[in-house]
């Protein structure tokens, strides 16, 4: 008998059975039609495999035997109130929108500033996620159980010509609750003509406590829209971290994306773009750290089907100890993308015998008039570098730290803000040093 | 106080240095001249504990302590500096923020306070100054893109900023124009007291004009071969290592 590539899991199927009558949206027709059918879907394909191609580096055959419930709701304000203190960053001032496992927040969240007619919530007007629910093109298996199980979410729109001034922190909390739960979210971000906007996404949680987070985001931006999104990620080391961002971008639209994985037992950031209009640009940033027991996994996928597009990617990554990752990245430039400028640069640094690092850079070209270039690198520390620091009086540890910051640096470098680019050049400074 | 005693040195499983004896006392400037291959630098490393330079046999004590069984950055807590001939590149880390961080650590190993940022950055700048380096270069990366005689100048402004109270400085002469070399030697000088010492390694005795040591030795194949005082230094520079005795050996 052939090696099944997916792999069942009946414990979700019976959750979701569970589950049904308590669902969000539990009263609407086109709602639990659509679970019942993305259950369906999900189950029909199952959890993708280690042969599967996708998913080669990160084995998730665990999830297929470990049993994720769906969380009952109990009191976890004074510990939410911790980490909302930990993520929120005061210096950027502005709004924040709180998630605590997997539902919004409304008491943590701070909408003063925040423009709300923008915003809706899934919890509050299901109604606004229809279409985006609906839409399953492309979609995968954890796609189909997202829309099956989707928790809470939130769907920012921005009018055309509007430009949102404030960073809006939108804030992920995991408690001690959570343990052994999985939760999935869904979002959605519609720039309009022209429009301008920033998010930052922060994932915050507990150690010890074992849950499952699953988000998909969907970001449309239309005509001349800019958006800056950055995903910053140090959750507890057991928690399991899924994102999923699909972009679709407009003439002359600009997109400045960037992730940073600092923790979590097992990251996977999926990042999947495709031009629809001409003179675009796109830039992915991102930067990952691991340490023993810990696993990071970026992929992304960028087509170029229009001519004059740009995008660049820029990955950096530090493994230390048993630290693992994978940076899996496909550009396809189509037929008619002429003038296509598609940069692909990811480099790894391994502290540690034990640590793992896999690329696979990947570019199908079908135009002939493009500029495109691809660049992976594993490497070690650079002895003499380490030296130089050390006879001037640094610790083993803290030249480490201070090289690994240079490398990592490099990603936050360009930046548009400032303290952004400190607090994750701190974070990375003082990584080695922390646990 | 630095005693060297019997100091042998394996380097990638060959013996490199084969029994070096020297005594530095506080005050005291010492210059070590020697062909190519000599094992010079690999004194240098030895005596800052570079990985890979695996002592033997032999003790290299510091004011009475075994600093063999020191890590490299309590040796430069106990005030040992090193010039480096090739001073190395480390981009992404600003020389400012370097020598902060290395202050402060020494600082810290010694059981000090460690320096403001605010009187860091005026005591930084001045240090500079002196040695004629733009305080606009202490913003860029460590050495990145910095010509030959701009690291070395860059290894003396440290120097002055760490303050230490030994200082071995290998061929730090050597890729400097006249003017620079003059700089550098008034750097080193202004480092000469009666509590520090320093350990000059070098090629040529051109700088030795500048810097008059107090003792000049001779290493060859790995050990002392001949110690002497200023003079010694003019009779090399007047016959070469081979007339007195003493093989090139190709670099
Ligand atoms: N890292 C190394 N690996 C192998 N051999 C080395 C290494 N460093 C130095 N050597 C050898 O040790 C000898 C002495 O080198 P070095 O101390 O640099 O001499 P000097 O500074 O006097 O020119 C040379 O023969 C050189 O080839
Ligand atoms: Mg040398």
């Amino acid at each position: 008998m052939a090696k099944k590539l997916y792999l069942e899991n009946t414990a979700l199927k019976a959750r979701f059975e569970a589950e049904k009558s308590s669902f969000t949206g539990s009263d609407l027709a086109w709602l639990n039609n659509l679970r019942t059918e993305a259950m369906a879907q999900f189950m029909a394909v199952g959890i993708p495999g280690p042969k599967v191609e996708e998913w080669k580096y990160t084995n998730l055959t665990f999830l297929a035997n470990e049993n994720f419930t769906a969380l009952t709701k109990s009191d976890h304000k004074k510990e939410a109130k911790i980490y909302f203190d930990k993520a929120y960053i005061k210096e950027i001032h502005g709004p924040a929108v709180v998630f605590v496992n997997g539902y919004l927040d409304r008491t943590l969240s701070i909408f003063e500033g925040l423009d709300e007619e923008y915003f809706s919530f899934f919890s509050e007007q299901p109604q606004n996620f229809k279409n985006l629910l609906e839409n399953t093109l492309g979609s995968t298996s954890f796609n189909h159980l997202n829309r099956a199980l989707v928790t809470d979410g939130y769907r920012l729109v921005i009018p055309e010509n509007t430009v949102l001034d404030d960073i809006i922190q939108i804030i992920h909390i995991a408690t001690s609750a959570a343990h052994m739960k999985s939760f999935y979210t869904r979002t959605a971000i519609e720039a309009g003509k022209n429009a301008q906007g920033q998010i930052m996404e922060s994932f915050i949680g507990p150690d010890h406590v074992r849950y499952w987070n699953h988000m998909i985001s969907d970001l449309t931006l239309a005509e001349g829209a800019e958006m800056s999104y950055v995903q910053y990620q140090e959750q507890g080391l057991q928690a399991i971290h899924m994102t999923e961002l699909h972009t679709v971008v407009s003439d002359a639209a600009n997109l400045k994306y960037l992730t940073f994985q600092l923790g979590a037992e097992l990251s996977r950031t999926e990042l999947i773009h495709n031009f629809v209009g001409e003179r675009a640009d796109i830039e992915l940033r991102g930067a990952y750290l691991a340490q023993s027991q810990q696993s990071h996994d970026i992929f992304t996928r960028i087509n170029h089907d229009k001519p004059n597009c740009d995008s660049n990617q820029f990955f950096r990554g530090v493994l230390n100890g048993g630290g693992k990752s994978a940076f899996q990245g496909k550009v396809v430039v189509g037929r008619d993308a002429q003038k296509t400028n598609a940069n692909q640069s990811n480099k790894n640094l391994l502290l540690d015998r034990k640590a793992e690092a896999n690329a696979k850079p990947e570019l199908l070209i079908y135009a002939d008039d493009v500029k495109c270039s691809h660049g992976a690198t594993i490497g070690e520390l650079d002895i003499d570098q380490l030296f130089y620091l050390r006879a001037r009086g640094l610790d083993e540890t803290s030249a480490k730290g201070l090289l690994v910051e240079a490398f990592i640096s490099e990603v936050f470098e360009g930046w548009n803000n400032e303290i952004l680019r400190q607090k994750f050049r701190d974070k990375a400074a003082n990584w080695l040093k922390k646990r | 106080m630095l005693e060297i005693r019997n100091l042998h040195v394996n380097v990638g499983g060959q013996e490199i240095l084969k029994g070096v004896n020297l005594t530095i006392k506080d005050g005291e400037v010492h210059a070590i001249m020697g062909p190519n291959g000599a094992g010079k630098s690999t004194l240098s490393y030895a005596i800052c504990g570079k990985d890979g330079y695996e002592v033997t046999e032999g003790s290299v004590t510091y004011n009475g302590k075994d600093i063999l069984a020191l890590d490299p950055h309590e040796r430069a807590g106990e005030g040992i500096f090193l010039g480096f001939q090739y001073p190395v590149e480390i981009p992404g880390v600003s020389n400012m923020n370097f020598l902060r961080t290395a202050l402060n650590s020494q600082r810290r190993y010694r059981g000090e306070k460690e320096m403001a940022a605010v009187d860091f950055l005026k005591f930084v700048r001045a240090c500079a100054k002196e040695l004629d380096m733009d305080p606009e270069m202490l913003k860029r990366s460590v050495n990145v893109g910095f010509s030959g005689g701009e690291k070395k100048r860059n290894e003396m402004v440290q120097m002055a900023v760490l303050n230490p109270s030994f200082a071995v400085l290998d061929e730090t002469d050597s890729g400097l124009d006249i003017d620079a070399l003059k700089i550098v030697a008034e750097g080193i000088n202004r480092l000469r007291a009666s509590n520090k010492s320093i350990l000059m390694i070098t090629h040529y005795q051109r700088l030795l004009d500048y810097v008059v040591p107090d003792f000049v030795h001779v290493l060859a194949k790995g050990k002392i071969v001949k110690s002497g005082n200023k003079d010694l230094a003019l009779l090399l520079e007047e016959k070469g290592y081979v007339g007195l005795g003493l093989e090139e050996n190709a670099a």
